[in-house]
């Protein structure tokens, strides 16, 4: 099974999650999103590849909301 | 490569009988072994001790290259199984477990959708993928793809009660021949198969480089697939390293030679006998005898504690006296005959003596044949009418008689029917024997297995003095002596016979055959024809 490929070379998912998520929460700034979703992208390493972008743009958007005051 | 060794397996039934003692074999790599022996010998239970859901009381199994099995019931599923569950039920259990957690996961998620809950989902993703479970979703798509023509995304939710039973069985079974495990249990693949469905069974089976253990009463498949025969009988299990072919012979022999090292081991054990007491007269006469006679007392008590050897097994001992009775030449006349929509107008003559196989395709009018020959009410145009001094008895598939379910076999024999005079309970009880059905007398009739039903309405017959016999699919629940019993009975019997089968070994010991075709023409053949396809009618 391919496993996820390492988080310092981002991948067409991790970009698209990050902008998508970048205009649902326009109060934070990108950066900090990204950073967001890197760490999501890391945590989430060793599943299925098919799976990847999903999986992190729902965490991230989890961890996103509980961060709004 | 896997294989299956029994090693001195013992199995007591809840009431204390023991059914199975000292059952010891060994299925090699790529065997395809066929397990046969009466109903409720134990085949099932042997089974299901080798699939590991029973422990047994003694011995062990041991098997290697994962193990994948076919219950008896699939088939028959009418519960709300879809397809996604029944594949995911037939793989190895790792595949299983890993289905479940994701299964659970997904629900959590569905309901609270946390950071722990996403996290245990992308844990149950990866599971599932580290145990194969996308590479079974591949395989699950070529089984729906084969077995129903479709793919499994299309399919996965459908009902399995949607299907038929034959569509059941070759989901199952596509499904464990491309499956990873190497080791497959086969509770009878071939129920609610049609004839090319069984070819394709064989063809398979024959095939696969598995190894394979399968029951199964069809002869034909026994005698192409099996390159050994397991029989379980007499409380244990023994094996022909042969075929079904040369099965009869070498089970023959196996009886024989068993009787005779019993009856070697009652003799021997009457001499020792009749020297004990000879040395016991000897020795109060004589104090130097008495060594001798203690000495002959402890040797005739080790002989005793090693036991005889086993019993022969007793014969299943079915004898259906099937006497019929001359009538006229011409027994069945049939001008024009027309089963109202079911096929186009045919003329048959069926001559007194006859053995005529009434054989096609499902639905095409066989049984309704049989039965507007028997005097039921079945709308048609067009003359048939019976000869002289012909008397029709008729056999229907097991599940014909609702109005017998609960009443006892002596109950029915008693009362009688119109035809057919009642006899006392001596009778009935004697008859039932000669058919091996005596202890279930009492019994309701429901509650008798399949094979038992179908011997108790052969008896039904014998005891009619039908002169024509009218059966439909006589050999379905039988067992392979049962059957062959059936055939030999049918052998002497004095009259004619009309049988709708499937049983291509039952069909060859036709002269005539009678095919009902798909189109609707039906049409004499000497050979027997099978591969008809289904009738296909708007509904």
């Amino acid at each position: 099974m391919t496993l996820a490929v390492l988080p310092t070379v981002p991948d067409l998912s991790v970009r698209s999650a990050s902008s998508r998520l970048a205009e649902e929460f326009p109060e934070l700034s990108p950066r900090s999103i990204v950073l967001v979703v890197r760490t999501c992208r890391e945590e989430l390493r060793g599943s299925p590849t098919d799976a990847l972008p999903e999986l992190v743009e729902r965490l991230a958007r989890q961890r996103l909301r509980v961060s709004l005051p | 490569m896997g294989y299956v060794d029994v090693t001195g397996v013992r199995h007591t039934l809840p009431d204390g009988r023991v059914l199975l003692d000292d059952v010891n074999f060994r299925i090699g790599e790529g065997a395809r072994a066929a397990l046969v022996g009466e109903n409720g010998a134990g085949k099932t239970t042997l089974l299901r001790i080798i699939a590991g859901d029973l422990i047994p009381e003694a011995g062990s199994v041991a098997r290697t290259g994962g193990l994948g099995v076919m219950r008896q019931f699939i088939g028959s599923v009418r519960d709300d199984t879809n397809v996604q569950r029944f594949l995911v039920d037939l793989s190895p259990p790792a595949v299983r477990e890993a289905w479940e957690a994701m299964e659970a996961a997904e629900l959590a998620l569905m309901e609270t959708d946390d950071e722990r809950g996403q996290m245990t989902y992308a844990h149950a993703l990866s599971h599932w993928g580290d145990v194969g479970g996308y590479e079974a979703e591949v395989t699950w798509d070529t089984v729906t793809v084969a077995a129903l023509g479709m793919p499994y995304d299309n399919c996965k939710y459908r009902e399995l009660s949607t299907l038929s039973g034959g569509e059941q069985k070759r989901l199952a079974l596509e499904a464990l021949l491309r499956g990873p495990d190497e080791v497959l249990l086969l509770d009878e693949p071939d129920n609610y198969l049609d004839v090319p469905g069984k070819r394709w069974l064989e063809e398979r089976l024959l095939d696969t480089r598995k190894t394979v253990l399968f029951v199964s009463h069809d002869r034909e498949l026994l005698a192409r697939v099996a390159d050994r025969v397991v029989t379980v009988e007499g409380g244990s299990a023994w094996v022909h390293g042969g075929g079904f072919v040369s099965y009869h012979e070498a089970r023959t022999a196996r009886h024989e030679r068993l009787a005779e090292l019993r009856r070697r081991w009652d003799e021997e054990h009457q001499r020792l006998v009749d020297l004990v007491r000879t040395l016991q007269q000897q020795a109060a006469n004589s104090p130097d005898m008495a060594n001798r006679y203690h000495a002959m007392q402890t040797r005739l008590a080790k002989f005793e504690a090693a036991g005889p050897p086993p019993d022969r097994p007793p014969e299943q001992k079915v004898a259906m006296r099937l006497r019929g009775g001359r009538t006229g030449v011409r027994a069945v006349i049939a001008e024009q005959l027309e089963l109202t929509g079911l096929m186009k107008p045919f003329d048959v003559e069926v001559w007194y003596g006859d053995r005529v196989g009434v054989l096609g395709a499902n639905g095409a009018g066989k049984s309704h044949f049989l039965r507007l020959l028997a005097g039921q009410h079945v709308p048609h145009t067009g003359d048939w009418r019976l000869g002289a001094r012909v008397v029709p008895g008729f056999f229907a598939q097991t599940h014909a008689h609702p109005e017998w379910q609960e009443r006892t076999p002596v109950d029915l024999l008693w009362h009688g029917e119109p035809g057919r005079p009642g006899v006392d309970r001596g009778r009935a009880m004697a008859a039932l024997r000669r058919y091996g059905i005596a202890d279930q007398g009492e019994q309701q009739f429901r509650t008798l297995s399949g094979g038992q039903q179908a011997r108790f309405q052969i008896l039904l017959l014998e005891l009619s003095g039908a002169t024509l016999l009218l059966l439909d699919e006589p050999t379905d629940n039988l067992d392979v002596l049962s059957a062959e019993s059936l055939e030999e009975a049918l052998g002497a019997f004095d009259g004619t016979v009309l049988a709708v089968t499937h049983d291509r070994w039952f069909a060859r010991s036709f002269d005539r055959f009678l095919v009902f075709g798909a189109d609707g023409q039906v049409y004499e053949s000497a050979e027997p024809v099978f591969d008809e396809t289904r009738v296909l009618r708007a509904r």
